[in-house]
Protein backbone atom coordinates (compact mmCIF):
# COMPACT_ATOMS: atom_id res chain seq x y z
CA UNK A 1 0.00 0.00 0.00
CA UNK A 2 0.81 3.92 -0.51
CA UNK A 3 2.38 5.54 2.46
CA UNK A 4 -0.19 8.52 3.91
CA UNK A 5 3.15 10.83 3.65
CA UNK A 6 6.69 10.36 2.43
CA UNK A 7 8.71 13.29 2.65
CA UNK A 8 12.26 12.69 1.29
CA UNK A 9 15.33 14.36 2.13
CA UNK A 10 13.62 17.98 3.01
CA UNK A 11 15.22 21.05 3.08
CA UNK A 12 14.77 24.25 4.24
CA UNK A 13 16.56 27.50 5.96
CA UNK A 14 15.14 30.31 7.32
CA UNK A 15 18.32 32.69 6.48
CA UNK A 16 21.30 31.19 8.55
CA UNK A 17 19.03 28.66 10.48
CA UNK A 18 18.23 24.86 8.59
CA UNK A 19 14.91 24.12 9.43
CA UNK A 20 14.76 21.45 8.38
CA UNK A 21 17.94 19.15 6.92
CA UNK A 22 18.09 15.74 5.24
CA UNK A 23 14.49 15.11 7.00
CA UNK A 24 13.09 11.62 5.22
CA UNK A 25 9.80 9.83 6.93
CA UNK A 26 7.45 8.02 6.17
CA UNK A 27 3.90 7.40 7.14
CA UNK A 28 2.10 4.14 6.37
CA UNK A 29 -1.69 4.55 5.87
CA UNK A 30 -3.90 4.26 8.64
CA UNK A 31 -1.28 4.48 11.59
CA UNK A 32 -0.58 6.87 14.40
CA UNK A 33 2.19 8.68 13.52
CA UNK A 34 4.40 10.89 16.10
CA UNK A 35 6.58 13.43 15.84
CA UNK A 36 8.73 14.62 19.31
CA UNK A 37 11.41 17.15 19.66
CA UNK A 38 11.68 20.45 21.90
CA UNK A 39 11.16 24.21 20.58
CA UNK A 40 13.00 24.92 17.22
CA UNK A 41 13.53 20.95 16.26
CA UNK A 42 11.37 21.82 13.39
CA UNK A 43 8.26 19.66 14.47
CA UNK A 44 5.69 22.60 12.96
CA UNK A 45 7.89 23.54 10.21
CA UNK A 46 7.40 19.83 8.73
CA UNK A 47 4.00 19.75 9.31
CA UNK A 48 3.83 23.22 7.38
CA UNK A 49 5.39 21.61 4.41
CA UNK A 50 3.45 18.44 4.55
CA UNK A 51 0.42 20.68 4.46
CA UNK A 52 2.13 22.94 2.00
CA UNK A 53 2.22 25.98 3.29
CA UNK A 54 6.12 26.02 3.37
CA UNK A 55 7.58 25.40 0.51
CA UNK A 56 11.29 23.30 0.56
CA UNK A 57 14.28 24.42 -0.72
CA UNK A 58 14.81 21.05 -1.83
CA UNK A 59 13.51 17.50 -1.53
CA UNK A 60 10.07 15.84 -2.40
CA UNK A 61 6.96 14.98 -0.31
CA UNK A 62 4.32 12.88 -1.71
CA UNK A 63 1.18 13.01 0.01
CA UNK A 64 -0.54 9.05 -1.07
CA UNK A 65 1.64 9.13 -3.55
CA UNK A 66 1.03 11.95 -5.88
CA UNK A 67 3.80 14.82 -5.31
CA UNK A 68 3.08 17.84 -3.47
CA UNK A 69 2.45 20.49 -5.58
CA UNK A 70 2.18 24.52 -4.74
CA UNK A 71 -0.75 26.47 -6.22
CA UNK A 72 -4.57 27.17 -4.91
CA UNK A 73 -6.10 24.47 -6.89
CA UNK A 74 -3.76 22.05 -5.42
CA UNK A 75 -3.77 23.23 -2.15
CA UNK A 76 -7.76 23.13 -2.38
CA UNK A 77 -7.48 19.49 -3.68
CA UNK A 78 -5.28 18.58 -0.64
CA UNK A 79 -7.59 20.14 1.71
CA UNK A 80 -9.62 17.57 1.16
CA UNK A 81 -6.87 14.77 1.79
CA UNK A 82 -5.01 16.16 4.40
CA UNK A 83 -6.31 18.29 7.53
CA UNK A 84 -4.60 20.09 10.15
CA UNK A 85 -5.65 21.04 13.83
CA UNK A 86 -3.29 23.77 15.04
CA UNK A 87 -1.42 24.20 18.33
CA UNK A 88 -4.00 27.03 19.49
CA UNK A 89 -7.85 26.70 18.35
CA UNK A 90 -8.72 29.37 19.55
CA UNK A 91 -6.45 31.40 17.42
CA UNK A 92 -7.45 29.29 14.10
CA UNK A 93 -10.97 30.09 14.90
CA UNK A 94 -12.34 33.85 13.62
CA UNK A 95 -13.43 35.95 16.38
CA UNK A 96 -15.60 37.96 14.11
CA UNK A 97 -17.56 34.76 13.17
CA UNK A 98 -20.18 32.43 14.58
CA UNK A 99 -18.83 28.62 14.48
CA UNK A 100 -21.41 28.15 12.37
CA UNK A 101 -19.88 30.23 9.32
CA UNK A 102 -16.37 28.31 9.90
CA UNK A 103 -18.69 25.38 9.16
CA UNK A 104 -20.31 26.51 6.14
CA UNK A 105 -17.23 27.38 4.33
CA UNK A 106 -16.26 23.46 4.30
CA UNK A 107 -19.67 22.91 2.59
CA UNK A 108 -18.72 25.66 0.35
CA UNK A 109 -15.52 24.04 -0.67
CA UNK A 110 -16.96 20.33 -0.53
CA UNK A 111 -19.54 21.79 -3.20
CA UNK A 112 -21.94 20.32 -0.98
CA UNK A 113 -25.76 21.49 -0.20
CA UNK A 114 -25.29 23.33 3.31
CA UNK A 115 -28.43 21.09 4.73
CA UNK A 116 -26.30 17.96 4.02
CA UNK A 117 -22.91 19.53 5.51
CA UNK A 118 -25.27 20.71 8.64
CA UNK A 119 -26.96 17.17 8.93
CA UNK A 120 -23.17 15.81 8.84
CA UNK A 121 -21.51 18.33 11.49
CA UNK A 122 -24.69 16.93 13.74
CA UNK A 123 -23.41 13.68 13.90
CA UNK A 124 -19.80 15.04 14.40
CA UNK A 125 -20.71 17.35 17.05
CA UNK A 126 -22.47 14.72 19.06
CA UNK A 127 -19.53 11.90 18.48
CA UNK A 128 -17.31 14.90 19.84
CA UNK A 129 -19.56 15.36 22.79
CA UNK A 130 -20.24 18.85 22.06
CA UNK A 131 -23.62 20.73 22.51
CA UNK A 132 -25.54 21.45 18.80
CA UNK A 133 -25.63 24.84 20.60
CA UNK A 134 -21.99 25.49 20.13
CA UNK A 135 -22.37 26.55 16.49
CA UNK A 136 -24.23 29.46 17.26
CA UNK A 137 -21.39 30.86 19.94
CA UNK A 138 -18.62 33.17 19.11
CA UNK A 139 -14.99 31.76 19.75
CA UNK A 140 -14.57 33.71 23.05
CA UNK A 141 -18.10 32.28 24.47
CA UNK A 142 -16.42 29.24 24.23
CA UNK A 143 -13.93 26.96 26.52
CA UNK A 144 -10.31 26.38 25.38
CA UNK A 145 -11.15 22.62 25.67
CA UNK A 146 -14.28 23.43 23.79
CA UNK A 147 -12.41 25.22 20.87
CA UNK A 148 -10.22 22.45 20.65
CA UNK A 149 -13.18 20.09 19.96
CA UNK A 150 -14.49 22.42 17.29
CA UNK A 151 -11.35 22.97 15.76
CA UNK A 152 -11.24 18.72 15.34
CA UNK A 153 -14.96 18.99 14.00
CA UNK A 154 -14.10 21.83 11.32
CA UNK A 155 -10.91 19.14 10.63
CA UNK A 156 -13.69 16.10 10.40
CA UNK A 157 -16.07 17.94 8.31
CA UNK A 158 -13.94 17.87 5.74
CA UNK A 159 -14.19 14.28 5.57
CA UNK A 160 -10.00 13.88 5.22
CA UNK A 161 -7.89 10.39 5.14
CA UNK A 162 -4.92 11.88 7.00
CA UNK A 163 -5.06 13.72 10.39
CA UNK A 164 -2.55 16.06 11.80
CA UNK A 165 -2.46 17.67 14.55
CA UNK A 166 0.01 19.63 16.55
CA UNK A 167 0.21 19.47 20.02
CA UNK A 168 -3.40 18.48 20.51
CA UNK A 169 -3.07 18.74 24.45
CA UNK A 170 -0.99 21.85 24.87
CA UNK A 171 -2.52 24.45 27.53
CA UNK A 172 -5.20 21.68 28.67
CA UNK A 173 -5.44 20.04 32.28
CA UNK A 174 -4.20 16.60 32.84
CA UNK A 175 -7.59 15.47 33.95
CA UNK A 176 -9.51 16.58 30.38
CA UNK A 177 -6.32 16.13 28.18
CA UNK A 178 -6.61 11.98 28.18
CA UNK A 179 -10.39 12.73 26.64
CA UNK A 180 -9.49 14.02 23.81
CA UNK A 181 -6.59 11.95 23.10
CA UNK A 182 -9.08 8.45 23.68
CA UNK A 183 -11.36 10.32 21.43
CA UNK A 184 -8.43 11.19 18.81
CA UNK A 185 -7.62 7.18 18.71
CA UNK A 186 -11.59 6.35 18.72
CA UNK A 187 -11.87 8.45 15.78
CA UNK A 188 -8.85 7.38 14.08
CA UNK A 189 -10.06 4.01 14.52
CA UNK A 190 -13.89 4.38 13.61
CA UNK A 191 -13.04 6.21 10.15
CA UNK A 192 -9.52 4.50 9.18
CA UNK A 193 -7.68 8.15 9.17
CA UNK A 194 -3.45 8.27 9.36
CA UNK A 195 -3.08 10.03 12.71
CA UNK A 196 0.18 12.93 12.76
CA UNK A 197 0.33 13.65 16.48
CA UNK A 198 3.45 16.68 16.84
CA UNK A 199 4.25 17.05 20.80
CA UNK A 200 6.65 17.43 23.10
CA UNK A 201 4.56 15.17 25.65
CA UNK A 202 6.93 11.84 25.08
CA UNK A 203 5.13 9.75 26.99
CA UNK A 204 1.08 10.39 25.39
CA UNK A 205 3.75 9.61 21.49
CA UNK A 206 4.39 6.53 23.22
CA UNK A 207 1.22 5.54 24.31
CA UNK A 208 -0.83 6.82 21.07
CA UNK A 209 1.37 6.57 17.88
CA UNK A 210 2.94 2.96 16.38
CA UNK A 211 5.87 5.21 15.24
CA UNK A 212 7.81 7.73 15.98
CA UNK A 213 10.42 10.55 14.86
CA UNK A 214 12.57 12.28 17.07
CA UNK A 215 13.71 15.96 15.86
CA UNK A 216 16.38 18.33 17.13
CA UNK A 217 17.36 21.68 15.14
CA UNK A 218 15.81 20.40 11.87
CA UNK A 219 17.48 16.66 11.85
CA UNK A 220 16.14 13.15 12.53
CA UNK A 221 17.64 12.30 15.20
CA UNK A 222 16.18 8.79 15.76
CA UNK A 223 13.38 6.86 13.93
CA UNK A 224 11.11 4.19 14.42
CA UNK A 225 8.74 1.90 16.15
CA UNK A 226 7.75 3.39 19.83
CA UNK A 227 8.31 0.37 21.72
CA UNK A 228 11.81 0.16 20.62
CA UNK A 229 12.74 4.01 20.13
CA UNK A 230 11.12 4.70 23.54
CA UNK A 231 12.30 1.53 25.81
CA UNK A 232 15.92 1.03 23.50
CA UNK A 233 16.85 4.41 22.82
CA UNK A 234 20.13 4.11 20.49
CA UNK A 235 20.82 8.00 20.38
CA UNK A 236 22.08 9.95 23.46
CA UNK A 237 19.96 12.56 22.48
CA UNK A 238 16.85 10.82 22.88
CA UNK A 239 18.12 9.47 26.42
CA UNK A 240 18.52 12.48 27.69
CA UNK A 241 14.97 13.35 26.06
CA UNK A 242 13.63 10.66 28.27
CA UNK A 243 15.91 10.60 31.26
CA UNK A 244 14.60 14.60 31.40
CA UNK A 245 11.57 13.36 31.59
CA UNK A 246 9.72 13.76 35.54
CA UNK A 247 8.49 10.88 36.56
CA UNK A 248 5.89 10.38 39.13
CA UNK A 249 6.22 6.33 39.59
CA UNK A 250 9.44 5.69 41.11
CA UNK A 251 8.78 6.84 44.95
CA UNK A 252 5.97 5.17 44.52
CA UNK A 253 7.73 1.98 43.43
CA UNK A 254 10.43 2.34 46.05
CA UNK B 1 12.30 30.38 60.54
CA UNK B 2 8.88 28.54 59.10
CA UNK B 3 6.54 30.60 56.54
CA UNK B 4 2.61 29.77 57.51
CA UNK B 5 0.09 30.85 55.53
CA UNK B 6 -3.26 31.02 57.63
CA UNK B 7 -6.82 30.60 56.49
CA UNK B 8 -6.23 32.96 53.27
CA UNK B 9 -9.76 33.81 51.47
CA UNK B 10 -9.86 35.44 48.35
CA UNK B 11 -12.33 36.80 46.25
CA UNK B 12 -12.51 37.94 42.27
CA UNK B 13 -15.69 40.92 41.79
CA UNK B 14 -16.62 39.98 38.01
CA UNK B 15 -19.62 41.27 35.99
CA UNK B 16 -21.42 37.61 36.37
CA UNK B 17 -20.91 37.98 40.61
CA UNK B 18 -18.32 37.25 43.11
CA UNK B 19 -16.38 34.52 42.59
CA UNK B 20 -14.56 32.66 45.49
CA UNK B 21 -11.42 31.93 44.21
CA UNK B 22 -9.84 30.67 47.81
CA UNK B 23 -11.35 29.22 51.05
CA UNK B 24 -9.56 29.16 54.03
CA UNK B 25 -6.28 28.18 52.55
CA UNK B 26 -3.65 27.62 54.60
CA UNK B 27 0.02 26.16 54.34
CA UNK B 28 3.37 25.64 56.35
CA UNK B 29 6.70 25.58 54.76
CA UNK B 30 9.86 24.86 57.08
CA UNK B 31 12.77 26.82 56.36
CA UNK B 32 15.27 24.73 53.38
CA UNK B 33 12.21 22.86 52.48
CA UNK B 34 10.16 23.19 49.19
CA UNK B 35 6.38 22.68 49.47
CA UNK B 36 4.48 22.17 45.34
CA UNK B 37 1.21 23.50 45.66
CA UNK B 38 -0.35 21.48 42.82
CA UNK B 39 -3.84 22.18 41.15
CA UNK B 40 -5.15 22.44 37.70
CA UNK B 41 -6.81 25.38 36.03
CA UNK B 42 -9.44 27.34 37.70
CA UNK B 43 -7.58 25.88 41.18
CA UNK B 44 -6.57 29.26 42.48
CA UNK B 45 -3.13 28.18 42.89
CA UNK B 46 -1.69 31.38 41.47
CA UNK B 47 -4.01 33.34 43.58
CA UNK B 48 -2.33 32.20 46.86
CA UNK B 49 1.26 33.37 45.88
CA UNK B 50 -0.06 36.49 44.00
CA UNK B 51 -2.07 37.29 47.54
CA UNK B 52 1.71 36.81 49.44
CA UNK B 53 3.45 38.96 47.18
CA UNK B 54 0.32 41.91 46.98
CA UNK B 55 0.30 41.28 43.13
CA UNK B 56 -3.48 40.57 42.91
CA UNK B 57 -5.77 42.54 40.59
CA UNK B 58 -8.19 45.64 41.70
CA UNK B 59 -10.61 43.33 41.32
CA UNK B 60 -9.87 40.85 43.76
CA UNK B 61 -10.25 41.22 47.51
CA UNK B 62 -8.65 39.37 50.64
CA UNK B 63 -11.13 38.31 52.76
CA UNK B 64 -9.26 36.82 55.77
CA UNK B 65 -5.55 35.69 55.93
CA UNK B 66 -2.63 36.01 57.82
CA UNK B 67 1.08 35.22 56.84
CA UNK B 68 4.03 34.66 59.01
CA UNK B 69 7.03 35.42 57.62
CA UNK B 70 10.52 35.28 59.14
CA UNK B 71 8.44 35.54 62.26
CA UNK B 72 6.89 38.76 61.45
CA UNK B 73 3.15 38.59 61.45
CA UNK B 74 1.39 39.84 58.07
CA UNK B 75 -2.71 41.06 57.72
CA UNK B 76 -3.45 39.86 53.89
CA UNK B 77 -6.34 42.23 54.36
CA UNK B 78 -4.69 44.67 54.48
CA UNK B 79 -3.78 46.61 50.90
CA UNK B 80 -0.16 45.87 49.93
CA UNK B 81 0.40 43.99 53.78
CA UNK B 82 3.73 42.80 52.24
CA UNK B 83 5.37 45.47 50.95
CA UNK B 84 8.50 45.47 53.53
CA UNK B 85 9.17 41.70 52.23
CA UNK B 86 9.18 42.41 48.58
CA UNK B 87 12.96 42.26 46.88
CA UNK B 88 14.00 41.30 50.19
CA UNK B 89 12.00 38.79 52.13
CA UNK B 90 10.26 36.83 49.40
CA UNK B 91 10.91 36.83 45.83
CA UNK B 92 8.94 35.44 43.01
CA UNK B 93 9.85 33.34 39.67
CA UNK B 94 7.20 33.54 37.14
CA UNK B 95 6.29 31.58 34.02
CA UNK B 96 7.19 34.13 31.44
CA UNK B 97 10.60 35.12 32.61
CA UNK B 98 10.31 38.38 30.15
CA UNK B 99 7.75 39.96 31.88
CA UNK B 100 9.69 39.86 35.13
CA UNK B 101 12.52 41.47 33.59
CA UNK B 102 12.39 44.99 32.32
CA UNK B 103 13.43 45.12 27.99
CA UNK B 104 14.90 48.35 28.05
CA UNK B 105 17.37 47.69 31.01
CA UNK B 106 20.64 45.40 30.69
CA UNK B 107 20.61 42.41 32.79
CA UNK B 108 23.69 44.18 34.71
CA UNK B 109 21.54 47.18 35.64
CA UNK B 110 18.54 44.87 36.49
CA UNK B 111 20.29 42.85 39.12
CA UNK B 112 22.42 45.67 40.73
CA UNK B 113 18.98 47.06 41.18
CA UNK B 114 18.37 44.32 43.39
CA UNK B 115 21.41 44.61 45.31
CA UNK B 116 20.54 48.56 45.65
CA UNK B 117 17.26 47.79 47.23
CA UNK B 118 18.19 44.93 49.05
CA UNK B 119 21.83 46.32 50.51
CA UNK B 120 21.64 50.34 50.28
CA UNK B 121 24.75 51.85 50.40
CA UNK B 122 27.26 49.61 49.40
CA UNK B 123 29.59 50.81 46.25
CA UNK B 124 28.90 49.85 42.45
CA UNK B 125 31.86 47.79 41.62
CA UNK B 126 31.27 45.12 44.58
CA UNK B 127 27.80 45.29 43.40
CA UNK B 128 28.79 44.44 39.56
CA UNK B 129 30.97 41.37 41.56
CA UNK B 130 28.37 39.85 42.98
CA UNK B 131 25.85 39.96 40.01
CA UNK B 132 28.51 38.72 37.69
CA UNK B 133 28.59 35.97 40.63
CA UNK B 134 25.33 35.04 40.99
CA UNK B 135 24.88 34.71 36.93
CA UNK B 136 28.08 32.60 36.94
CA UNK B 137 26.20 30.59 39.99
CA UNK B 138 23.08 30.06 38.39
CA UNK B 139 25.46 28.26 35.24
CA UNK B 140 24.42 31.19 32.51
CA UNK B 141 27.94 31.16 30.30
CA UNK B 142 29.74 34.41 30.07
CA UNK B 143 28.24 36.40 33.01
CA UNK B 144 30.69 39.23 32.02
CA UNK B 145 29.25 39.69 28.63
CA UNK B 146 25.63 38.57 29.77
CA UNK B 147 25.47 41.78 31.95
CA UNK B 148 25.41 43.99 28.81
CA UNK B 149 23.38 42.28 27.09
CA UNK B 150 19.20 43.05 27.12
CA UNK B 151 16.70 40.40 27.74
CA UNK B 152 15.53 40.18 23.85
CA UNK B 153 18.94 38.66 23.31
CA UNK B 154 18.96 35.83 25.62
CA UNK B 155 16.54 32.26 25.09
CA UNK B 156 13.47 31.36 27.64
CA UNK B 157 15.97 29.58 29.44
CA UNK B 158 18.37 31.55 30.25
CA UNK B 159 16.10 34.39 30.98
CA UNK B 160 14.81 32.35 33.97
CA UNK B 161 18.50 31.60 34.70
CA UNK B 162 18.34 35.66 34.76
CA UNK B 163 15.55 35.60 37.16
CA UNK B 164 16.65 33.02 39.70
CA UNK B 165 19.93 34.73 39.78
CA UNK B 166 17.93 38.03 40.74
CA UNK B 167 16.01 35.82 43.75
CA UNK B 168 19.30 34.65 44.29
CA UNK B 169 20.86 38.11 45.35
CA UNK B 170 17.96 39.29 47.42
CA UNK B 171 18.09 36.51 49.81
CA UNK B 172 14.67 35.68 50.47
CA UNK B 173 13.27 33.62 53.21
CA UNK B 174 10.83 32.86 50.92
CA UNK B 175 10.92 31.61 47.38
CA UNK B 176 7.94 31.57 45.11
CA UNK B 177 8.21 30.05 41.76
CA UNK B 178 4.72 29.97 39.67
CA UNK B 179 4.88 27.25 36.88
CA UNK B 180 8.73 28.16 36.47
CA UNK B 181 9.20 26.18 33.51
CA UNK B 182 6.07 25.76 31.90
CA UNK B 183 7.57 27.46 28.82
CA UNK B 184 10.63 25.64 28.66
CA UNK B 185 11.63 21.84 26.80
CA UNK B 186 12.19 19.43 29.34
CA UNK B 187 16.07 19.33 29.33
CA UNK B 188 15.76 22.93 30.22
CA UNK B 189 13.00 22.25 33.08
CA UNK B 190 15.32 19.36 34.62
CA UNK B 191 17.90 22.15 34.56
CA UNK B 192 16.01 25.05 35.95
CA UNK B 193 14.74 22.95 38.94
CA UNK B 194 18.57 21.97 39.45
CA UNK B 195 19.20 26.21 39.78
CA UNK B 196 15.97 26.78 42.02
CA UNK B 197 17.51 23.64 44.29
CA UNK B 198 21.06 25.21 44.56
CA UNK B 199 19.44 28.33 45.20
CA UNK B 200 17.37 26.63 48.15
CA UNK B 201 20.21 25.25 49.52
CA UNK B 202 22.55 28.48 49.27
CA UNK B 203 20.53 30.84 51.33
CA UNK B 204 18.86 27.87 53.11
CA UNK B 205 15.14 29.44 52.08
CA UNK B 206 11.75 28.04 51.94
CA UNK B 207 10.43 27.52 48.44
CA UNK B 208 6.45 27.60 47.23
CA UNK B 209 6.07 25.86 43.54
CA UNK B 210 3.45 26.33 42.12
CA UNK B 211 2.74 23.69 39.91
CA UNK B 212 0.21 21.86 37.46
CA UNK B 213 2.80 18.95 37.15
CA UNK B 214 2.92 16.04 39.61
CA UNK B 215 6.11 15.09 37.80
CA UNK B 216 7.97 17.71 39.29
CA UNK B 217 6.28 18.19 42.45
CA UNK B 218 7.57 14.76 42.99
CA UNK B 219 10.76 14.91 41.84
CA UNK B 220 11.91 17.89 43.53
CA UNK B 221 9.51 18.49 46.38
CA UNK B 222 9.42 17.55 49.88
CA UNK B 223 6.07 18.02 50.65
CA UNK B 224 2.84 18.69 48.60
CA UNK B 225 -0.83 20.52 49.11
CA UNK B 226 -3.46 19.49 46.38
CA UNK B 227 -5.55 22.87 45.96
CA UNK B 228 -8.90 22.16 43.81
CA UNK B 229 -11.32 25.21 43.17
CA UNK B 230 -10.35 27.05 45.35
CA UNK B 231 -9.78 24.36 48.74
CA UNK B 232 -6.85 22.66 50.15
CA UNK B 233 -8.16 18.81 49.63
CA UNK B 234 -5.11 17.22 51.49
CA UNK B 235 -1.37 17.47 52.34
CA UNK B 236 1.71 15.87 53.43
CA UNK B 237 4.82 14.82 52.63
CA UNK B 238 5.31 13.78 48.93
CA UNK B 239 6.29 10.48 50.02
CA UNK B 240 2.90 9.77 52.05
CA UNK B 241 0.61 11.66 49.60
CA UNK B 242 2.35 9.23 47.21
CA UNK B 243 2.02 6.04 48.70
CA UNK B 244 -1.43 6.43 49.99
CA UNK B 245 -3.74 9.57 48.62
CA UNK B 246 -5.99 10.53 51.47
CA UNK B 247 -7.97 12.23 48.90
CA UNK B 248 -10.09 10.67 45.76
CA UNK B 249 -9.05 13.88 43.91
CA UNK B 250 -5.51 12.95 44.53
CA UNK B 251 -5.37 10.01 43.68
CA UNK B 252 -7.54 10.38 40.34
CA UNK B 253 -5.15 13.15 39.56
CA UNK B 254 -2.07 11.00 39.91
CA UNK B 255 -4.10 8.60 37.80
CA UNK B 256 -4.27 11.13 35.04
CA UNK B 257 -0.60 11.69 34.77
CA UNK B 258 0.51 9.31 31.53
CA UNK B 259 4.26 7.62 32.89
CA UNK B 260 6.73 7.76 30.55
CA UNK B 261 7.80 4.20 30.70
CA UNK B 262 4.26 2.57 30.39
CA UNK B 263 4.14 0.78 27.31
CA UNK B 264 2.22 0.87 24.60
CA UNK B 265 -0.66 -2.10 23.94
CA UNK B 266 -0.43 -4.07 20.84
CA UNK B 267 -4.38 -3.57 20.83
CA UNK B 268 -4.64 -0.11 20.37
CA UNK B 269 -8.20 -0.40 22.41
CA UNK B 270 -5.75 -0.81 25.86
CA UNK B 271 -3.94 1.87 24.95
CA UNK B 272 -6.69 4.52 26.96
CA UNK B 273 -5.64 8.15 28.96
CA UNK B 274 -7.38 8.41 32.25
CA UNK B 275 -10.26 11.36 32.37
CA UNK B 276 -11.69 12.76 35.59
CA UNK B 277 -15.33 13.25 34.35
CA UNK B 278 -17.08 16.24 34.86
CA UNK B 279 -16.27 20.14 35.28
CA UNK B 280 -14.84 22.79 38.25
CA UNK B 281 -17.94 23.75 40.22
CA UNK B 282 -19.28 27.47 39.55
CA UNK B 283 -16.83 29.57 41.53
CA UNK B 284 -19.88 31.92 42.66
CA UNK B 285 -21.77 29.48 44.37
CA UNK B 286 -20.50 26.74 46.06
CA UNK B 287 -21.91 23.95 46.33
CA UNK B 288 -22.77 21.90 49.62
CA UNK B 289 -20.88 19.27 50.98
CA UNK B 290 -17.24 18.37 50.03
CA UNK B 291 -16.30 20.48 46.80
CA UNK B 292 -15.25 17.47 44.51
CA UNK B 293 -18.49 15.47 45.49
CA UNK B 294 -19.56 16.15 42.05
CA UNK B 295 -16.67 14.25 40.37
CA UNK B 296 -15.84 11.89 43.16
CA UNK B 297 -16.35 8.27 42.22
CA UNK B 298 -16.23 6.50 45.69
CA UNK B 299 -18.88 9.39 47.08
CA UNK B 300 -21.83 8.27 48.94
CA UNK B 301 -24.96 10.21 51.04
CA UNK B 302 -23.45 12.38 52.87
CA UNK B 303 -20.93 14.07 50.67
CA UNK B 304 -22.91 16.17 49.10
CA UNK B 305 -24.03 17.24 52.33
CA UNK B 306 -21.64 17.48 54.81
CA UNK B 307 -18.11 19.60 54.75
CA UNK B 308 -15.27 17.36 55.60
CA UNK B 309 -12.76 18.86 57.89
CA UNK B 310 -8.92 17.91 57.70
CA UNK B 311 -8.85 14.38 58.70
CA UNK B 312 -5.34 12.46 59.07
CA UNK B 313 -4.68 9.91 56.72
CA UNK B 314 -3.72 6.53 58.30
CA UNK B 315 -3.07 8.28 61.76
CA UNK B 316 -0.38 10.37 60.44
CA UNK B 317 -1.18 14.08 61.86
CA UNK B 318 1.60 15.16 59.10
CA UNK B 319 -0.72 14.00 56.14
CA UNK B 320 -4.34 15.04 56.27
CA UNK B 321 -7.15 15.40 53.51
CA UNK B 322 -10.38 16.36 53.40
CA UNK B 323 -12.90 13.27 52.92
CA UNK B 324 -15.31 11.99 54.35
CA UNK B 325 -14.04 8.21 54.30
CA UNK B 326 -11.19 9.00 56.05
CA UNK B 327 -14.11 9.35 59.09
CA UNK B 328 -16.39 6.53 57.83
CA UNK B 329 -16.19 2.99 58.98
Amino acid sequence: MTDAITVHDALLRFGETAALESVSVSIPQGTCFGIVGESGSGKTTLMRAVLGLQRLDAGEIHILGTPLQQGRAALRQRARIVQPIFQDPAASLSPRSRIRTLMNEVGTVLNEPRAATHERLLVILKRLGLPESVIDKYPHEISGGQARRVAIARALLMKPSILIADEPTAGLDVSVQGDLLNLLQDIRRAQNITLVVISHNLAVVRLIAENAVVMRAGRVVEIGEVGALFGAPREAYTKELLAAWPRVTHAASA
Amino acid sequence: MAISLRNLSVDYNLPIGTAHALRDVSLDIQKGEMLGLVGESGSGKSTVAFALMGLLANNARVTSGTATIEGRQFDLTRHNATASLRGRGMAMIFQDPMLSLNPVFTIGAQLIEVLRRRAPGGDRKTRIAQAEDALAKVKLSNPKQRMDQYPHELSGGMRQRVVIAMALLSEPALLIADEPTTALDVTVEAQIMREIIGLRDRIGCAVLLITHSLGLVTEHCDRISVLYAGERLESGSVRDVQRQPGHPYTRMLFDCEVPIDRERHADATQNRFTVIAGELPDPRRRPPGCIFSGRCDVSFEDCAKLVPGDYPVAGNVEHGARCLRLVTP
